[in-house]
């Protein structure tokens, strides 16, 4: 508000003009740190239940019913996990579910970045139809798919394998689209260049679309793995043996059938949570960018 | 009088076999995903159709009984309640989801430090596989040992039944909004970081200070994105059954049975219900798809608007 | 039935290198080319001239194979290129975007067509080295292309290209992506090049500049039609049509309409006052428009013989010559060049007359009307 006068200012202006900017950095610091109040606090209530059911999973039964509750559970009790270790099938659960999702998400890898390359880059007579089918069942709900699904695998004779997990998770039309994004994203007249240079059209998807593309590949397989990790309903009606079942199924599967073990399920809750917990840790941005791009796509 | 040296019909003949390479390259690269999604996708949408013209059970043999299954829905046991469940379920829990997720999303942009960290805690609940996020509230509802009940007693208040009748549902809902809220939240951070700077500064050169700025450029910039992430998120909640399941099992009575509980426990309950299920599916679908359209069409139009 | 074999590789034989006979292409209800009919001789500098959209990149993608005609043959060497692949057709290509593969380095980059053709091992390698030094790569070799300016991208391009020695070399806009000054040194660059290495060129540019400095031939392009195909003498100083005669030369040449009937030549009036002696002939009949580049006026005293009067409305200087926008009349206008340092000034009134041996005269379909008749 003061004058700002080109040259010289008198001193009261220049002092008015120095009392206002420290009130705007003043004004600007509070409301910075009301932000982060804000969201410290947001974060606390979304992150405690994790807490208090790792606090859950380490004490034994007569310490869950304790109250006033012990916050930190010293000493830890480590009876819980032995018995989910060597008394349920929980190892070849996770066993089973890591094969599975390791398994999806290298074939999806390929599978889709071919399609997106299809789409994206060569010619093909019905590729909007193709295009169409694939956007609108994209967000077909799953529980609408059930029955013909299982009745399909039961007719093929896979129910309760591996391959009644891995198939049908090969159907899902996103990694197409993301990946035909990336590669409508490269440098033009690629492909054309490599055509001249005497690449065989595989080539061209080998060597020069594939290693290009390398950051939405790892983007993409992160998303299958969580998902992977993630499905329920699918896993709950096509299996049904320890050998075949995947963590998600095995640890409701405690709640339901195995009576009250409140100890049991803690631990079973927060080993079901280690895996993605790391690879989530480990990959940070590549699971973040999967909103992002979301997001800039609109 | 043409000037080429071949023949017509020649040269009809020898584009057509360059054509049909092409297009046999072209789905060699598609072919093998576009497989998997016709027989694993596509074939069972058209396949529920098809089962919702039967009667009988899975595994017992059906018959068919026409549109029958369909005109008698409404009185099917539990179709409707379902269907008020579900959707007093995403009436509660989608609003929320967004506000909060947008509000989140509106104080992380403008953070300069520490960024990183609360995004990976916002994020972390959505990575968890929704059984045990059910399985974790179950402790959190616990009447005995719960953190809600427990802080309730710190403050001197009466311990509650989370999951009774009446209170099952928002419970489910507000489990939902936990889960969900840190996905939306880093889809809202980038988008509003995609904001053009520009706006803001001209808007504080016109004397427009916090709300005002939230209020005439934020949200109006962010309409399309606001649209999209309603229609999905709605998509998303109508289809919740992981966490009924497993946290009520659809208790107590039906307070929390969904539409997919409610085809599950018709395909995989009682027997021969199955053209119920599928008929139920099948309209559920068509609603979905409704809205898939809706969200689609939204997206597409007014290029110029930005 | 024919059997279609790839080209061989090396020098052209006798013959044009590249003929395109009858082609035409359609995008969906476009038609980007229409009859095009064209002989490339061997070992020329071909330039496709044209504003945007005029399909002289479809043209050459059509040459490279990398789209089909709807119509019409290609034959590269005397042999039908239709049918065969970019790869087997010995011909390569610099994109306007030079479409370097990001993830290699710049030798590799180079190399690539000969280790795609499984040549051996070292052969790529000296082969690389040779054409790295004949560009003043050298150093470079081992970089990205991200690395690189924007000059030494086209570079690299550049040597992908030449490194297979093709029976010719496609270049779509090379230099378009480049500043100013950069163009210039470039465009001297690729003709010395041109002249080393001998292999026929087809580039294509919207920039006539361009064209007329580099090229043995020019072929101008409007609408997917060949408007002319000549030397740079020939589109400059007798161009085919009203098109070619604005659209080469800058600045534009300044057109006259004017009118005459039953073609019995002698001097005719055109609009803004200009008066010319006319050919007879029965060509000339009907509309006919008057066009006379900046350099075919002269700026005469206001007795002299031919003079009409003109107001100069802008004065443009280009360093060595001006530009003078002037008007003869409530809708006519030209421009005339003169040297600089005329102390002729805006709002001035000259006068002016047209050079009677630097006219040129087209028809009512635009056509040139020859009037060598009237010049021994």
């Amino acid at each position: 508000m003061a004058a700002q006068v080109i040259g010289r200012r008198s001193p009261q202006d220049a002092a008015a003009v120095a009392e206002h900017q420290r009130r705007a950095q003043r004004r600007g610091r509070i409301i910075g740190i009301g932000r982060h109040l804000v969201l410290a606090l947001i974060c606390f209530i979304l992150v405690a239940p994790f807490y208090y059911v790792v606090l859950a999973s380490l004490k034994d039964s007569t310490g869950i019913f304790q109250y006033p509750p012990k916050l930190i559970p010293f000493p830890p009790y480590f009876g819980n996990y032995e018995r989910l270790l060597t008394d349920t099938a929980f190892p070849r659960w996770m066993l089973n579910t890591l094969f599975v999702a390791t398994s999806v998400t290298v074939c999806k890898i390929f599978l889709d970045s071919m399609a997106g390359y299809a789409l994206a880059k060569l010619d093909i007579t019905g590729k909007r139809i193709v295009f169409m089918l694939l956007l609108l069942l994209l967000m077909v709900p799953f529980g609408a798919l059930i029955i013909p699904l299982w009745t399909l695998v039961y007719t093929l004779g896979l129910l309760n394998t591996y391959w009644a997990l891995i198939l049908p998770a090969l159907a899902n039309p996103l990694g197409v689209f993301l990946m035909r994004q990336f590669i409508l994203g490269l440098p033009r007249d690629l492909e054309n260049a490599a055509r001249l240079d005497g690449v065989s059209e595989f080539g061209i998807y080998w060597r020069i679309i594939l290693p290009l593309i390398k950051p939405g590949l790892v983007v993409l397989a992160v998303i299958i793995f969580t998902d992977q990790f993630m499905s329920f309903v699918w896993p709950l009606i096509s299996t049904s043996s320890d050998d075949v079942e995947l963590v998600t199924v095995g640890v409701a599967a405690l709640r339901s059938h195995g009576g009250v073990d409140y100890g049991l399920w803690s631990a079973s809750a927060v080993m079901s949570m280690i895996p993605i917990g790391i690879v989530f840790f480990v990959l940070q941005r590549q699971f973040l960018a999967r909103s992002l791009a979301g997001a800039l796509k609109q | 009088m043409s000037r080429m040296r071949l023949a017509a019909a020649e040269h009809r003949r020898l584009r057509l076999r360059a054509r049909l390479r092409r297009e046999l390259i072209g789905w060699a690269f598609l072919g093998p995903m576009f497989f998997f999604f016709v027989v694993f996708l596509l074939i069972p949408v058209l396949g529920t159709g098809w089962w919702s013209t039967q009667f009988g059970g899975l595994t017992t043999g059906t018959h068919y009984v026409g549109l029958d299954n369909f005109t008698r829905l409404p009185d099917v046991v539990g179709a409707t309640v379902a269907v008020q469940n579900t959707l007093l379920f995403a009436l509660m829990s989608v609003p929320l989801i967004l506000i909060g997720s947008l509000l989140i999303g509106l104080l992380l942009a403008r953070i300069s430090r520490g960024g990183a960290t609360y995004r990976f805690l916002v994020y972390f609940p959505v990575l968890v596989p929704p059984v045990v996020a059910a399985l974790i509230w179950l402790f959190l509802t616990n009447v005995d040992f719960g953190l809600f009940n427990e802080v309730l007693r710190a403050f001197g208040a009466e311990p509650v039944t989370w999951l009774g009748a009446s209170t099952a549902l928002p419970v489910l809902a507000a489990l939902d909004v936990w889960r969900n809220v840190g996905y939306w939240a880093i889809f809202f951070v980038a988008a509003i970081i995609g904001l053009p700077e520009e706006l803001y500064q001209a808007a504080s050169l016109d004397g427009a200070e916090g709300f005002a700025k939230l209020r005439y450029i934020t949200i109006p910039l962010l309409r399309r994105i606001l649209l999209f992430a309603i229609v999905v998120a709605t998509i998303w909640g109508l289809q919740v059954f992981d966490t009924a399941l497993v946290l009520t099992n659809g208790g107590p009575g039906t307070s929390t049975t969904t539409i997919v509980l409610r085809v599950w426990q018709y395909v995989f309950g009682s027997n021969n219900k199955v053209g119920y299920a599928a008929a139920i599916s099948l309209v559920f679908l068509v609603a979905i798809l409704i809205l898939t359209v809706i969200q689609l069409y939204a997206l597409r139009s007014r290029r110029g608007e930005d | 039935m024919t059997t279609i074999q790839p080209a061989v590789p090396g020098p052209a034989t006798s013959g044009p290198a590249i003929e395109l006979v009858e082609i035409s292409k359609r995008y969906d209800k476009t038609r980007a080319l229409r009859g095009v009919n064209l002989d490339i001789e061997s070992a020329e500098f071909l330039v496709l001239l044209g504003p945007s959209g005029c399909g002289k990149s479809t043209l050459l993608k059509i040459i490279a194979g990398l789209e089909d005609p709807n119509d019409g043959e290609v034959y590269i060497n005397g042999r039908l290129a239709n049918y065969l692949r970019p790869k087997d057709r010995d011909v390569s290509m610099v994109f306007q975007n030079y479409a370097l593969y990001p993830h290699m380095t710049v030798g590799t980059n180079i190399g690539f067509p000969l280790k795609m053709r499984k040549r051996p091992a070292d052969e790529v390698a000296s082969r690389v080295r040779e054409v790295a030094t004949l560009l003043e790569l050298t150093d470079q070799l081992e970089k990205y292309p991200d690395q690189l300016s924007g000059g030494q991208r086209q570079r690299v391009a550049l040597g992908r290209a030449i490194i297979r020695q093709p029976v010719a070399f496609l270049m779509d806009e090379p230099l378009s992506n480049l500043d100013a000054l950069l163009r210039v040194q470039m465009r001297t660059e690729l003709l010395r090049l041109h002249r080393r290495v001998g292999r026929t060129t087809v580039y294509v540019t919207h920039d006539q500049v361009e064209a007329m400095t580099m090229a043995d031939r020019i072929v101008v392009l409007r609408d997917g039609v060949i408007q002319q195909v000549g030397t740079t003498d020939e589109v400059y100083g007798r161009p085919a049509n009203r098109f070619v005669a604005t659209f080469v030369g800058s600045p534009p040449m300044s057109l006259f309409p004017g009118r005459v009937t039953h073609g019995d030549g002698g001097a005719r009036r055109f609009q803004g006052g200009l008066t010319v002696d006319l050919p007879a002939g029965p060509a000339i009949d009907g509309e006919i428009t008057l066009g006379v580049r900046p350099e075919g006026f002269h700026v005469v005293g206001p007795t002299d013989a031919g003079a009409i009067e003109a107001t100069v409305e802008l004065v443009e200087s280009v360093g060595a010559d001006e530009y003078l926008s002037v008007r003869m009349g409530p809708e006519t206008t030209a421009t005339v060049r003169v040297e600089s340092g005329s102390g002729i000034a805006d709002g001035q009134r000259i006068h002016v007359r047209a050079d009677p041996a630097a006219v040129h005269l087209f028809d009512a379909e635009g056509n040139r009307v020859p009037t060598e008749a009237k010049h021994p």
